[in-house]
């Protein structure tokens, strides 16, 4: 059985209410939907409830998944529209671009303080500080290697406009190079 | 429009489809679209590079998050009878479902103690049943010794409760087909005699109704020996 088959049957048995089914897919796809919530909201706290929201949802409306994309792509769309929610319920966690790029990067080490000045921390830095709906675009592409027609149904923007999204995200990417004195040549 | 201009659209079309031709997601047109144009324009090709260590360090960056607490599995789990009622009550029904078809199934020195309790019991509430039926007619009600009442059933907000007893021979699977038919549920039992008591949703709330709706019911003779209303 296809990865894909099986997960249609997890959530075909989790619509039958099995709960068993529901810890498979939770125990699969809660750290992926966990740190996409995560990135977006920049909230631990937030981002573990609103995960657990996805799945609730899962339980509630797995009847109603018809197989056309993934169980990935149908989590992500779920934890896309509760993040972007809480974004805009949160006000006052509007997205400040420059405060973004001060914030302590979680990918560094005590080994790796030592080599700020690398080019790929300045870069992590940077992707870090873009914001929600470029970073969450870059994410979905690079991270969860979502095609173009994965990443329109899970922002539910048509096809083109992820294109374009990606392309003005990469673009504003090398403007915050650009402002920490890396000039990569493009655009 | 000029051929410069139709170059710089091509361009930037191709551009927008670099990340997903380094993550391997494009398909098969654009993918060969992408490839014909790099190898007619090998200066392009610079940007992979770029976009690689972009997708690098993305990755990087969401692998530094973390996982969510030990916890998380234990607070969805504890939250989803609330996020589907309806589905807890039906898991509720089918353990009962369970217990009767083992009951029905296996002739177990309880199961015995059981039938003999059922005949007994039967008795009883036959007796019961004649008497909510003679009573009813003179517009009362009458009430075992155990407490429990007998008469016209009891609308609750989504429906109205019954007593009723399966046929010896009715197989879990018919048992399981007529509550769904009725929309019903079990809701308690079973009690001596075999007595279950169930709820049968409705949205007409009229005598009437109630009255139809048992005696639809009493009439399916293959799955059910008795049915009557209950109060409570």
């Amino acid at each position: 059985m296809t990865r894909a088959a099986d997960e249609a049957s997890l959530i075909g048995r989790i619509a039958a209410g099995d709960e068993t089914a529901l810890r498979a897919l939770f125990a699969r796809h809660q750290t992926r939907v966990f740190r996409f919530i995560l990135r977006l909201v920049r909230n631990a706290a937030v981002a573990e409830e609103l995960t657990n929201e996805v799945f609730l949802e899962v339980w509630r409306s797995a009847g109603s998944y018809a197989g056309a994309s993934s169980a990935a792509t149908w989590m992500l769309s779920i934890a896309h529209h509760r993040a972007v929610s809480s974004l805009r319920k949160r006000r006052e966690e509007t997205w400040d671009e420059d405060a973004a790029a001060e914030l302590p990067d979680t990918g560094d080490n005590p080994e790796m303080v030592a080599q700020k000045a690398d080019k790929g921390a300045i870069l992590r830095r940077c992707i870090n500080a873009l914001s929600p709906e470029h970073k969450g675009i870059v994410d979905l592409v690079y991270y969860h290697e979502m095609s173009i027609t994965e990443a329109s149904e899970i922002l539910k923007i048509p096809e083109n406009t992820v294109k374009t999204r990606m392309f003005y995200a990469r673009k504003r990417l090398s403007e915050l190079l650009k402002e920490a004195g890396i000039d990569r040549g493009w655009p | 429009m000029s051929e410069q201009t139709t170059e710089e659209i091509e361009r930037e079309e191709i551009e927008m489809l670099l990340p997903w031709y380094v993550t391997g997601k494009l398909d098969r047109t654009d993918a060969a679209r992408v490839e014909s144009y790099l190898a007619r324009h090998p200066r392009l090709a610079a940007q992979l590079d770029l976009i690689r260590a972009e997708r690098d360090e993305t990755v990087l960056a969401n692998e530094a998050l973390g996982r969510p607490s030990a916890t998380a599995l234990d607070r969805l789990l504890a939250a989803l009878p609330a996020a589907k009622p309806w589905l807890a009550q039906r898991i509720a029904r089918s353990a009962l479902f369970q217990r009767v078809s083992d009951f029905f199934a296996a002739p177990t020195a309880r199961g015995v103690q059981w039938a003999s309790l059922t005949a007994a019991a039967l008795i009883v509430v036959q007796a019961a049943a004649i008497t909510s039926l003679v009573v009813r007619d003179g517009g009362s009600t009458y009430e075992t010794a155990a407490g429990q009442s007998v008469g016209g059933g009891q609308w609750t907000a989504d429906g109205v409760s019954a007593l009723v007893v399966f046929a010896d021979d009715a197989k879990a699977s018919a048992i399981a087909g007529l509550m769904t038919e009725f929309d019903a549920s079990i809701v308690d039992g079973p009690k001596p005699g075999g007595v279950y008591k169930i709820r049968l949703r409705t949205a007409d709330r009229s005598q009437s109704a109630q009255d139809a709706l048992l005696r639809r019911l009493a009439e399916r003779r293959d799955i059910v020996r008795t049915v009557l209303p209950s109060r409570n």
